[in-house]
Parts: C-alpha cells; sequence; structure tokens
C-alpha cells in the first residue's frame, strides 16, 4: 500500500471524529469530491492484514449508525468487497483476520433488522390485484381473462412479508452466515441506484468468484484466488442475481454478463430452482435487448424508441380475445336457427369435414357437437362423447358452474363446442384455425399437464361440457346439471333430442 | 345520400365525418354545402384541403424515424385550396384557425419548417379553446402541437453560436436548454390533449352507435393514430430518456398509463407498462423510488449527472386534460416491485389476451410477435416475484402462458421451475418430463426431477428413470455426470431402505454404494459424493472405510453438518463416546439450531454423562425451538400477513388430521410402508419451508412436530432415569400436538412397561403398529412383551418380521435369540445371539439414517 493512499485513509479517519454533529451532513455531501479515498479504501479492505483495516472497519461502521443516509450508503458501497473479503477468508480457514470485518457485517446486521424502535422490521409489500381499481386500471377492463380462480380466490391485495423477522446475531456460524449475508445484500440492493461503478463491478466479481471457486469454472476464468468449495444458498444467489441484474443494465455490460453466466452454472449444479429462474429470466429478457456498454455517455443504457400503436398482428389470427367474440355470433345465430338446421348439420358433420382441414387435425373435436345435436344416437353419442372431450379435459372438473366461471380454458372449450356445432359462423379458415389451435393447445399442453387430476376429473369435464352445450344451444334449463360423476344415463340425452 | 340535409343536420354530419376520419364523404357532402349558401364557399375549401390532405397522408404514411423530403405534386391541390380558404377571409376565427394549422401541417409534409413555424406563431396555438371543442378539433390541435414539436427540432435555434453549441458560453447554454424545453412542452401538451381527443372520440362513437343502432352502422373500425398523433404521444419521453433524464421519463410514461384508456391506447399502454415495469426493474431500487402520487424527488440517482443542464420543468396546464383512473380506495403503489408488479400483471392480461393461438403456417408470424410480447412480460413477472419469493403466485401466473406456450421450450422450463419453488413438487415433474422431450440433451433438467422425486416426492422409481437419462448422456452430460450417479446413488439407497427383503436390500446398497463410487471417482473434489459413499458405507457397517470417506468429505467442506454428524454417529459405533459428544458439541457451535444434532447430542449425554446433562440439553431445545419460531409465531402478533395466517391453519389442521406422523427419530428418511404418513409430514415440511426459509434445511421441518419430538426426546431421557411420571408428562405434550402418532403410542407403551402394566402396553404397542406396521422398535418391545407372556411363536413372528425390515437392529436380534431359546432351538438362537453381537459392535448411537439424503 502506498503511502499516499495511507495518508488520505488516515486523514479521513481522523478527520470525522473531530467533526461536530452539525456539520455531519455538509461533511457527508463533501464524500463524494475525495476522489483518493474511496479506492485507497478499497485497498485497505482487500489487504487483510493492513493495520488500518480496524479502525476503517470501525468508522465505516460509525458512519452506518449515524442514520444520514449518505454516510450509510457510503459504507454500503463496500458491501461486496466485505463480503468477499469474509467468504474467503472463511474459506481458506484462516481464524483471526476477519474479525473485524465480521463485527462491521453484523453490526450493520443488527442495525437494519430492528427499527427505530428496536421492534424487529418485518419487510412487507402489497401483492397488486387486477380485480381491485388503481391508479392504472379498472377492474371492468381487463375482463374476465384475469379473474382466474387464483385472483378471485385471494380477491383484493393481499399484504406479503418477504424478508424478516431476523434473530439478533453476535458472532457468524456456518448456519447463519448465509442468512446473514443475504439480509444485507437485500439492504444493498435497496439502494443500489447510489452505488457506485466501481462497487457495481465489485458486486459482479464477488458473485463470480462465491460461484465458481473450486470448480473447473475456475481455470476457465483465470482466478487464482482460494481453490475451496463455497456453499451458497439459492436466496443469497438470487440477492445476487438482483445486483447483477442492476449492474448489467446500467453500462456493467462485460463483468455482468460473466457474473450472470457463473451464477446460472452454480445454480445449476447445486439444482437451485429459484436462482435458476430468476437467472434465466435475465437472461431471455436481455436477450433481444441490445446492451451497451456506453461507458463514454453516462452509464445508463436505458433506451426507448417511438413504437407503434397500432397492434402488429394481423386481424383474422386466432387469438383469446377473437375466440371469445366468437360466443356472440353464435348467439345471434341461435336466434335466427330453426331446427331444421340444426339437423342438418349433425349430417354435415357425420360425413364431411370443412375443407382445408389438415389431417392433423384430430376428429374427436367434433364428436362432441354430434353428441348434442344428434341426441338419437343414444349411448353411442354418449361414448364419442367421452372420447370427443378428452381434449377439453382440464383443471376445471366441476360442475356446470365451474364451467361458467370465469377459467378461461374452460370458457374456450364450451366455445369451440358451439361453433363446431353450427353452420352459420364456419367461414373456412376461421373454423380451421379455431379447431386446430383448440386441439393444439389442448390435446397437448393440458392434457399433459393433467394427467394426474385422477380419474373424476377426467370424467367431469366432458359432462359438463356437454351441458353447457346444450344449455347454449336452446336455452333449455330443465335439465338439472348434477353431475355425479358416475356414468350419466343415456336416458337423459334421448329426452333432450324429443325436445328437439 | 342523396336526400338534402338541412343547414345543422349537415353540419353535425360534417363534424361526425371529420371526427371519425372517414375523409372519402367529404367531398359529396362540401357539394350539398356549397349549394346552400355563397359563403360557405370557403368553409369547402377547407374541408377539401383538409380531406385531400388527410387522405394523401393517409395513403403515404410518414414513417418514424424519417423525415419529410419536400414538395410534393400530388399536395399542389391541398394547397390551392388552403390559399383560397385563407386568402378570402370571410371565414369565421375558429376555421380560420383550423386552415392555419392545416396549411402548418402541410409545409412540415412539405419540409418547410419555417413556414409551418410561422403559421403556428400566428394562430398562437395556446389561446385554441380546448373546453367546448369538437372531437375533430382536439386531434387537430394535438397534432398541430406535435408538429410544431417536430418543426422545432429540425430548425435550428435563433441563436447563431447554436452550430458549435459546446462552446460554453452561458448564452448559448440557456437559449440550447428554453428550446429543449419548449420542444418537450410541444410534444406534452400534444400527448396531453391525443388522450382527451382519443377518450372523447370513443365518447362519441359509443353515444353515436346507440344513436343508430337500428342501422349496422359502417364497420365501426379502429382507429389508427397516424405519425402526429404517436409522435406527440410518445416523443417527450422518448427526448427524456435520451437526455438521460430519468425522473422526467417516468413521471410522462405514468401521466400516460393514468389517464383512461381507450381502445386506440390499447396497444400504446402496454407497451408503455413494459417499459416503465423494466425501469422500475432495472433502474431503480427501494431508496430511489417515489410512488405516482408523490412529487419526483429534487436531486435523484437516477438522472445522468453529466447532462446536469438538460433538467426540464413542467410549467404548463392545460384548460382540459385527459381523464384520469379516480375513485376512492384507489390502489396506488408504494415501491418498485408494487408498481412493476401491477404494470406487468396490466400487461400481462393485454398480452395474454392478444396472445395468437392459430398455429396455421400463414399465422406464423403474428403468432411470433404475441408470443415473444407475451414472454416478455412473464420474463418481467419471473424477475419482480422472484425477488420477492412469491413463487405460488409466480406459478399461476406462468401457468396463464401455457396455452400459447406449446412446443416453447423456455416458457415450459420456467413453469416448472416456478411449480418447484413454489413446492408444487408432483406437478413440477410432470412439467419436467415435457421439457426433458423439447430439450433432450440438458442434464440440468432431469437432475431437478430427480431431486423432487427424492425429496419431497418419493418417487423412487421415477427417480431412478430420470438419474438413468443422465447417465446415459455419458460425456456430454460433463460436470453433470457425477451428479447423475450422485443421483441415481441416492436413489437406491432409500430403495434399500424401503426393500422389505433382505436380498433386495442388499442388492440396492451394492448399487448405491457403486453408483456413490463412480459419483466420487468423476469428481474427486465434490464433498457431498465422498460424503454419501461414507454415509452408504456406514450404513452396511463398514465402519473404518466410511471414517475413510468422512475425512475426505471433511478435508473438502469442513463445516459440512450432515458430515460432522456422520463421523460424530462413526465414532459412537466404534464407542467413542465421548469423542462423538465432542464432535456433536463442535459441530453445534457452528450450527446451534440444528435440532438433528440435539436430538445426538441428548443420547450421547445420557450414556457418557448422565440423564440430568441430557435433560438441560432438552431445556435448551425447547428454548431454541421457542426464540426461532416464536418471531414467527402468528398467534401473539396481528400482522396477518398471508404465510402467517396459513401457520395458524396449519395448527388447525395438524388436530383435524388422522395421520400425522412426524419424522420417525429411528429412520431420518421415509419408509415405503409409512408414505401414507409421511406424505402429510411432506406437505406439511413443504408449508414449514416456505414459512421460514431460515429454517434447518432438512429434517422435520414443521415447527409443531420438532417441538413433538423434543418432548419425546425428553420423555425417554426419564424413562432411562426410571421417573414415568415425568415421562408421562412429556409423552403428554408430544400427544397434545399429535394424538394418534405411533412415537407417542410406543413412548406409551414403554411408559406402562416401567409401571409393569404389562396388558396396558401390549395394547399400546399394537395402537402403534396399527398406525405404522414396520415400526422396529415397537416390534422389538412387543416381541419382549409377548415372550414374557409366553407366547412365544408370535413373539419370533413378530421379531422375525422386525428383522425384515431392519437387518442391523442388534437388539431385535437379541431378542429374536431369547424367544428361540425359550422354544428350546438354541441353534438358531446363537446364530442369533451372535448376529446381534456383530451388530452391536458396529451399532451407533442413532441409525445412520437419521441424517437425510437428498440431492
Amino acid at each position: 500500500m502506498l503511502a499516499m493512499d495511507q495518508g488520505v485513509v488516515e486523514e479521513w479517519l481522523s478527520e470525522f471524529k473531530t467533526l461536530p454533529d452539525s456539520a455531519i451532513s455538509t461533511y457527508a455531501a463533501s464524500l463524494k469530491d475525495k476522489g483518493a479515498l474511496v479506492p485507497a479504501l478499497y485497498k485497505v479492505i482487500r489487504e487483510n492484514y493492513s493495520d488500518l483495516l480496524e479502525p476503517v472497519c470501525h468508522q465505516l461502521f460509525e458512519f452506518y449508525r449515524s442514520g444520514v443516509p449518505q454516510l450509510q450508503r457510503f459504507t454500503l458501497q463496500f458491501l461486496p468487497e466485505l463480503l468477499w473479503s469474509l467468504l474467503s477468508v472463511s474459506a481458506a480457514r484462516d481464524p483471526h483476520t476477519s474479525g473485524c470485518i465480521e463485527a462491521l457485517l453484523l453490526g450493520i446486521y443488527n442495525l437494519e433488522i430492528v427499527d427505530k424502535d428496536g421492534q424487529s422490521k418485518i419487510l412487507s409489500f402489497t401483492v397488486p390485484s387486477l380485480s381491485k381499481p388503481s391508479v392504472y386500471h379498472e377492474p371492468s377492463a381487463i375482463g374476465s381473462m384475469a379473474l382466474t380462480e387464483g385472483a378471485l380466490a385471494n380477491h383484493g391485495q393481499s399484504r406479503v412479508v418477504y424478508s424478516g423477522p431476523h434473530l439478533q446475531r453476535e458472532t457468524f456460524t456456518a448456519q447463519n452466515r448465509f442468512e446473514v449475508l443475504t439480509f444485507l445484500l437485500l439492504c444493498y440492493n435497496a439502494a443500489l441506484s447510489y452505488m457506485t461503478t466501481t462497487s457495481l463491478q465489485s458486486l459482479c466479481q464477488l458473485s463470480s468468484r462465491v460461484c465458481i471457486c473450486g470448480y473447473p469454472r475456475q481455470q476457465m476464468r483465470r482466478y487464482k484466488g482460494i481453490s475451496t468449495r463455497l456453499t451458497v444458498t439459492s436466496e443469497f444467489l438470487v440477492q445476487l442475481i438482483t445486483g447483477i441484474h442492476y449492474a448489467l443494465c446500467n453500462g456493467e455490460v462485460e463483468v455482468g454478463s460473466k457474473a450472470l453466466d457463473d451464477v446460472l452454472y452454480r445454480a445449476q449444479l447445486e439444482l437451485f430452482p429459484e436462482a435458476l429462474l430468476v437467472g434465466n429470466a435475465i437472461k431471455s429478457s436481455l436477450h433481444g435487448a441490445a446492451l451497451k456498454s456506453n461507458n463514454k455517455e453516462g452509464t445508463r443504457s436505458i433506451q426507448v424508441e417511438i413504437t407503434p400503436t397500432s397492434s402488429r398482428i394481423s386481424r383474422n389470427a386466432v387469438t383469446s380475445l377473437s375466440i371469445r367474440g366468437h360466443r356472440w355470433k353464435r348467439h345471434d345465430a341461435v336466434d335466427l336457427g330453426s331446427p331444421d338446421e340444426l339437423m342438418d348439420i349433425s349430417e354435415v358433420e357425420e360425413g364431411d369435414w370443412p375443407v382445408g382441414v389438415g389431417s392433423d387435425v384430430t376428429p374427436p373435436t367434433i364428436t362432441i357437437s354430434n353428441s348434442v345435436t344428434t341426441l338419437n344416437l343414444g349411448i353411442k353419442a354418449i361414448k364419442k362423447c367421452r372420447l370427443g372431450g378428452r381434449s377439453s379435459k382440464d383443471k376445471e372438473a366441476g360442475p356446470l358452474t365451474a364451467v361458467r366461471a370465469a377459467s378461461e380454458s374452460a370458457e374456450l372449450s364450451v366455445k369451440r363446442l358451439t361453433l363446431t356445432s353450427s353452420q352459420s359462423v364456419p367461414k373456412g379458415g376461421a373454423l380451421t384455425s379455431l379447431t386446430r389451435t383448440a386441439s393444439a393447445v389442448f390435446s397437448r399442453s393440458f392434457e399433459q399437464v393433467n394427467s394426474g387430476n385422477g380419474p373424476a376429473g377426467n370424467h367431469a369435464a366432458p359432462e359438463a361440457a356437454r351441458y353447457s352445450c346444450s344449455l347454449q344451444e336452446d336455452g333449455m334449463g330443465y335439465l338439472s346439471p348434477m353431475p355425479n360423476h358416475t356414468q350419466r344415463s343415456p336416458s337423459i340425452s334421448v329426452h333432450l333430442g324429443s325436445d328437439l | 345520400m342523396t336526400t338534402r340535409k338541412s343547414g345543422s343536420r349537415l353540419e353535425t354530419e360534417i363534424e361526425r365525418c371529420r371526427s371519425e376520419g372517414q375523409w372519402d364523404k367529404i367531398p359529396e357532402l362540401v357539394r350539398q354545402l356549397s349549394a346552400k349558401l355563397i359563403s360557405n364557399d370557403d368553409l369547402g375549401e377547407l374541408l377539401l384541403g383538409e380531406c385531400k390532405l388527410q387522405t394523401y397522408l393517409k395513403e403515404n404514411p410518414i414513417k418514424q424515424g424519417s423525415s419529410p423530403r419536400g414538395p410534393r405534386p400530388k399536395l399542389v391541390e391541398v394547397r390551392k385550396h388552403l390559399t383560397a380558404a385563407l386568402d378570402r377571409g370571410n371565414l369565421k376565427p375558429d376555421y380560420l384557425q383550423e386552415a392555419s394549422l392545416l396549411m402548418a401541417k402541410l409545409c412540415y409534409v412539405e419540409a418547410e419548417f419555417r413556414d409551418a413555424l410561422g403559421h403556428y406563431s400566428r394562430v398562437n396555438l395556446d389561446d385554441m379553446q380546448l373546453a367546448s371543442a369538437p372531437v375533430y378539433r382536439l386531434s387537430m390541435i394535438a397534432e398541430a402541437y406535435a408538429t410544431k414539436g417536430l418543426c422545432l427540432e429540425k430548425v435550428p435555434a435563433s441563436s447563431p453560436s447554436l452550430s458549435n453549441k459546446n462552446t460554453g458560453s452561458p448564452s448559448s447554454n440557456r437559449s440550447t436548454t428554453d428550446r429543449e424545453q419548449e420542444i418537450i412542452t410541444c410534444y406534452e401538451k400534444s400527448g396531453d390533449i391525443a388522450l382527451l381527443y382519443l377518450q372523447e372520440a370513443e365518447k362519441a362513437l359509443s353515444a353515436g352507435i346507440q344513436n343508430r343502432s337500428p342501422k349496422p352502422g359502417p364497420t365501426t373500425q379502429e382507429q389508427e393514430l397516424g405519425y402526429f398523433l404517436e409522435t406527440g404521444l410518445q416523443r417527450a419521453h422518448v427526448i427524456h430518456f435520451k437526455n438521460g433524464n430519468l425522473t422526467q421519463g417516468v413521471g410522462r410514461f405514468r401521466e400516460i398509463l393514468r389517464a383512461i384508456e381507450t381502445r386506440t391506447t390499447q396497444n400504446l399502454r402496454m407497451t408503455i407498462a413494459r417499459q416503465l415495469a423494466e425501469i422500475l426493474l432495472r433502474g431503480m431500487c427501494e431508496q430511489s423510488y417515489w410512488s405516482p402520487l408523490e412529487d419526483p424527488p429534487s436531486v435523484s440517482p437516477l438522472d445522468d449527472p453529466t447532462r446536469q443542464g438538460h433538467t426540464y420543468i413542467k410549467n404548463y396546464s392545460l384548460s382540459r386534460s385527459p381523464r384520469v383512473y379516480s375513485g376512492e380506495n384507489l390502489f396506488c403503489p408504494q415501491e418498485n416491485t408494487e408498481e412493476a408488479l401491477l404494470l406487468l400483471l396490466i400487461s400481462e392480461s393485454m398480452a395474454n389476451r392478444d396472445a395468437v393461438l392459430s398455429r396455421i403456417p400463414e399465422h406464423n408470424n403474428d403468432r411470433i410477435i404475441s408470443l415473444q410480447s407475451a414472454s416478455v412480460v412473464y420474463d418481467l413477472l419471473t424477475i419482480a416475484l422472484g425477488r420477492r419469493g412469491q413463487y405460488e403466485m409466480l406459478s399461476e401466473c406462468l401457468e396463464r402462458a401455457m396455452k400459447f406456450a406449446f412446443e416453447e421450450f423456455h416458457l415450459w422450463y420456467q413453469l416448472a421451475l416456478s411449480l418447484m419453488a413454489a413446492g408444487k413438487s408432483a406437478r413440477a415433474v410432470k412439467v419436467l418430463k415435457e421439457c426433458i422431450r423439447l430439450k433432450p440433451d440438458d442434464p440440468t433438467i432431469p437432475l431437478l426431477a430427480v431431486k423432487l422425486c427424492i425429496g419431497p416426492l418419493h418417487w423412487l422409481d421415477e427417480g431412478e428413470m430420470f438419474g438413468k437419462m443422465v447417465i446415459d448422456m455419458g460425456e456430454k452430460a460433463a460436470e453433470f455426470r457425477a451428479k447423475g450417479y450422485l443421483a441415481i446413488g441416492l436413489v437406491y439407497s432409500l430403495k434399500a431402505t424401503d426393500a422389505s427383503l433382505r436380498s433386495t436390500q442388499e442388492e440396492y446398497q451394492r448399487k448405491a454404494l457403486g453408483a456413490f463410487q463412480r459419483a466420487h471417482g468423476l469428481s474427486p473434489t465434490d464433498h457431498l459424493a465422498a460424503f454419501y459413499l461414507a454415509l452408504q458405507l456406514a450404513v452396511s457397517r463398514q465402519i473404518p472405510e466410511a471414517l475413510g470417506y468422512v475425512r475426505q468429505a471433511l478435508q473438502l467442506q469442513g463445516d459440512d453438518v450432515h458430515s460432522l454428524h456422520l463421523l460424530a454417529l462413526l465414532l459412537s459405533a466404534q464407542k467413542h463416546y465421548h469423542d462423538a459428544l465432542n464432535i456433536i458439541e463442535m459441530a453445534l457451535s457452528e450450527y446451534p439450531e440444528n435440532f438433528n444434532l440435539l436430538y445426538t447430542k441428548v443420547k450421547l449425554e445420557a450414556m457418557c454423562r448422565g440423564p440430568e446433562e441430557a435433560l438441560l440439553t432438552c431445556k435448551h431445545m425447547l428454548q431454541i425451538w421457542k426464540s426461532f419460531y416464536n418471531l414467527t409465531n402468528p398467534s401473539d402478533s396481528g400482522r396477518g400477513s398471508s404465510l402467517l395466517d396459513r401457520a395458524i391453519a396449519d395448527r388447525r389442521q395438524l388436530n383435524a388430521m388422522t395421520l400425522p406422523d412426524f419424522s420417525d427419530p429411528e429412520t431420518g428418511s421415509v419408509h415405503a410402508t409409512s408414505i401414507a404418513a409421511s406424505r402429510v409430514e411432506q406437505a406439511l415440511s413443504e408449508v414449514a419451508s416456505s414459512l421460514q426459509s431460515s429454517a434447518p434445511k432438512h429434517g422435520p421441518m414443521h415447527p409443531w412436530m420438532t417441538l413433538a419430538q423434543i418432548w419425546l426426546h425428553a420423555a425417554e431421557v426419564y424413562i432411562g432415569m426410571s421417573k414415568p411420571a415425568e415421562a408421562a408428562a412429556c409423552t403428554q405434550e408430544a400427544a397434545n400436538l399429535f394424538p394418534t402418532s405411533h412415537n407417542v403410542l410406543y413412548m406409551r407403551g414403554q411408559i406402562a412397561e416401567l409401571k409393569g402394566n404389562i396388558e396396558e402396553a401390549k395394547r399400546w404397542y399394537e395402537e402403534a403398529l396399527s398406525i405404522n406396521p414396520t415400526h422396529v422398535k415397537t416390534m422389538q418391545r412387543l416381541g419382549l412383551i409377548l415372550h414374557q407372556l409366553q407366547r412365544y411363536s408370535l413373539s419370533e413372528k413378530v421379531l422375525r418380521d422386525a428383522v425384515q425390515v431392519n437387518s442391523t437392529a442388534h437388539d431385535v436380534w437379541n431378542s429374536l435369540g431369547e424367544v428361540l431359546q425359550a422354544q428350546g432351538n438354541a441353534a438358531a438362537a446363537t446364530e442369533c445371539f451372535l448376529t446381534a453381537l456383530e451388530l452391536e459392535a458396529s451399532s451407533p448411537i442413532l441409525p445412520f439414517t437419521i441424517i437425510p439424503r437428498a440431492l
């Protein structure tokens, strides 16, 4: 360490001690201008054996305890470097040197876990809900789509604790180490906007080293420090990733992406779903955005361009929204349609398939409607129905009310049924794409996910669908919707058929 | 349209056509108009000029980023009309203004920016009335502001020193700033009025549809904004961000988003909501955040300090502004994650709605576009919710993406991970299977599945299948190959514990050992491989070899709690109880709250230092439990957090449950026959793990289970001291929590035995076995009692069953020997005694399997 650096640090140490309380805020503001100080302090922390380490740690703690935001942030900027110092020393099993760093970190931790009155601090936030009006939206405009079962279950916002309460800690143990460090990183992340580039770089470096030391990738990165593996927790990695994300988006593209890769590498090896989840999301969301390490033009790389406001999606493509629109057309058609028309349909569907349907479409989607329109088929129709209903199998396994409920997938399947059974709507393309989509989406994705739902679900879905079909076709309400999950007797459908 | 329209009706019709942009109808209307009055000719000129200009712009739209190039021959006519309208000066002042504005617009299109500015200065845009203006005029004013802004950006400021603006002279600097301020104000006003216009237009349209309902009116096609309004709405914040002025940019975003949405602004809102969420997540933190209803901080770290001179101050107010969302109890975010989440949920609902489901080739591009925009929203949602640990909500959100995620690996994988993080293990495995199908050569995915199968699910056959997938990848799996062997080793090891036939048990143990050896060979620096190898050797009672590997594991990872625990158990198996206790105490100094270590400590203390010490440790455990879980104890704090409420619900569930089994102190891992019981335990521990992330990761995690276990350990110590009353009291505490646990019943049996009530003890043991038929300790005690009652053959049967379940329980072998001896079968008895003796020599103080096995 150079004598000059030492001088700067010593001056800093003595200056603060003589400061009257009234001058603290001006002093805090002037810290920025001490250009040589921060690099010198980094050196002190890196050189573990420096005589200055102890007074420096002590003063950094005094800064933090003062409660003045600028002074607290001044201390926080060294947090990544301090963490690395602590972790590398504990990994090297070097017992004595990190004492004052440990004390500093525990001191900050113990200050931060309590509020002004000395009560345990609980960090919570409100999970917004689309079903409650906000400054940005009105629930009615969102539509039923967002009002899924889950959203309805916890109607309104709920307050959720994401950190705390925490226990006071006197020493670091293997058990509490990462709990304390994770919380410290949470504090650091809360002040990310105030951190200097050096601090962000140091955070990225810390992340890389913690994750690769002792693993084959260490050689690749050519880092020669300690070579023992450091245990980590998933929560700790998630906090690191949060900081890396900020660094990545604010000028530190190179070290940032390296650090993100290293954290993901480790998360894969440790099989941590949380860290993988967030890390993958960041990687994928930055994939398209060209990040510029525009060191010359300031550090921020957040760019916004004028985007076209009209939809880039062509109007005749089937979307979740357009599928919903189809129902209303269908209602009109029913009003006008006569029973004869309906009979015709069933004949058409028995034989020909509308033009343009590829062989990849699974026919069963159509046979559902057969069971509605050609009800006199009796048992045969029921069987077909069950066969076809398989593709509409999904979470909604309940009675009619459940189908009517806002669950979108169920709604979708119902609509498909009404569509396929009507002849007034199919105009070539629309029907084709619709059925294709429906079969693709439902038969593939939902079946595979939900096949574990048990037999009850398998039976209930087609039946419920059939009910709502018949009700929609002619508005009959007297078929009591009591889906006992056993075999439906065919007599009911015969009864229905006579009414047509 | 052939019918003559009366004057006012004609005017209304003209106004409607202008508002709805039906330019093709104007010429006909103008013809009718001029037929009525001569003075209408000027208005006719104005209208014709307007409609021709607008039609031209519709046919030749100006693209963002390109600038107009010069005079257009097609526009000559427009100029003629407008000049005619302006020159004669017969127009009403309102129409005169309109004519000037159109003229200015024409000038801009023809790249005569200075002329355009000249027209604007004559009109004085700020004086134009917004309050009672017809809808089309709002649009006109909005466009005019935008055009003015565009012109100002093109025309250099009047100051001559502008060409070299970095000279630093204060006057030029000031004029640049003033200019910039003026430009931004133009755009912001334009944007505000544009929003107002769109709201009014939509209102008029819906009113119109209602009035003309019988006629199926002209298809109310979606309005398009056009170049000028689009620029007006967006250019202001683009400039803010370009200038590094994040606070102003965010403020502008919020203003646009707070305005009540219209159909035309939906796409804009979706984009802006996403962009604002991005900024909140990427560029802000809790400390630099300010709420949408607060004033922004005067000094913010978000603004680029090098461009301090470019700060913009909003200093205008319009006589009429767009309507904003209002009402009572409006939710207003107070934190950056909250705001980001709200915005993303809004974007998600839109993205989800616009997702193209159709898979026909013609719609492929549309599908990809909609998928990408939805994908970005889901990624941002993941970032926001992941930060706050809300994996359950995240999994629900991602679930919604599944309807258009067919064959999209990224979304499937994210769903699987979110389900895993949310503790929905069974579904996670199913989704992971699909991920494997989509990306068969990624070893991480099957490994994640094994992790779930070994851990919470205990689906060993599935686990074996996934493990084999990794191994079959061979060299391709690279660093994960060792992990694959480790995984399959664990599967076999657990299968061995579950197996009821001794030969199968040994077969699996052999396979497990082989796999662990492969893992250790492939990755000699992985402490887990060495540790599990040691554990497996310990389970098959190869104590010295196990000690060797556990030392290796400890060299690689000195403070690994399980390695230390195993070392202590191995030392106890060699009957070095004091050394074992020292190791446990050392481990406890690093893991003071690890109950698993503490249980072992109680056993060892009772052995080495007498029961009083052990009781003190039990007391200490109760204190730790209290300090550890009291913080999260919901009963004494009315915070009402949902997580904490869940814990309370669990407490109620516990009493209602028929099969509450807490982790057996005898076997750390689940046994196959008690899976039904253990399912409950797993469900509870999943809740518990989400409850307290700092809770010990392994072993029984539900606080109440831990508490019950502590009481049972205390009861055991009291039984060892022959104090039935105290033991009964402790057992009662545990029974209050888990009345039908087999461990509680077993303990009651022991107390009854201690009191000399053999019949009662037998009844308790039988009850315990009816709950868990493979509880070896109960079987052994029952066997002994049956022996005492001289029911030898039944006793022999029970003990033989017990040996089948656990062939290393030396006291069972011993009891079996005694029964056989009593029956006169001396040879078999001797063999049993020898086996018991041999096993006893390598028997640890608690079974090795108390150490959890997980990936």
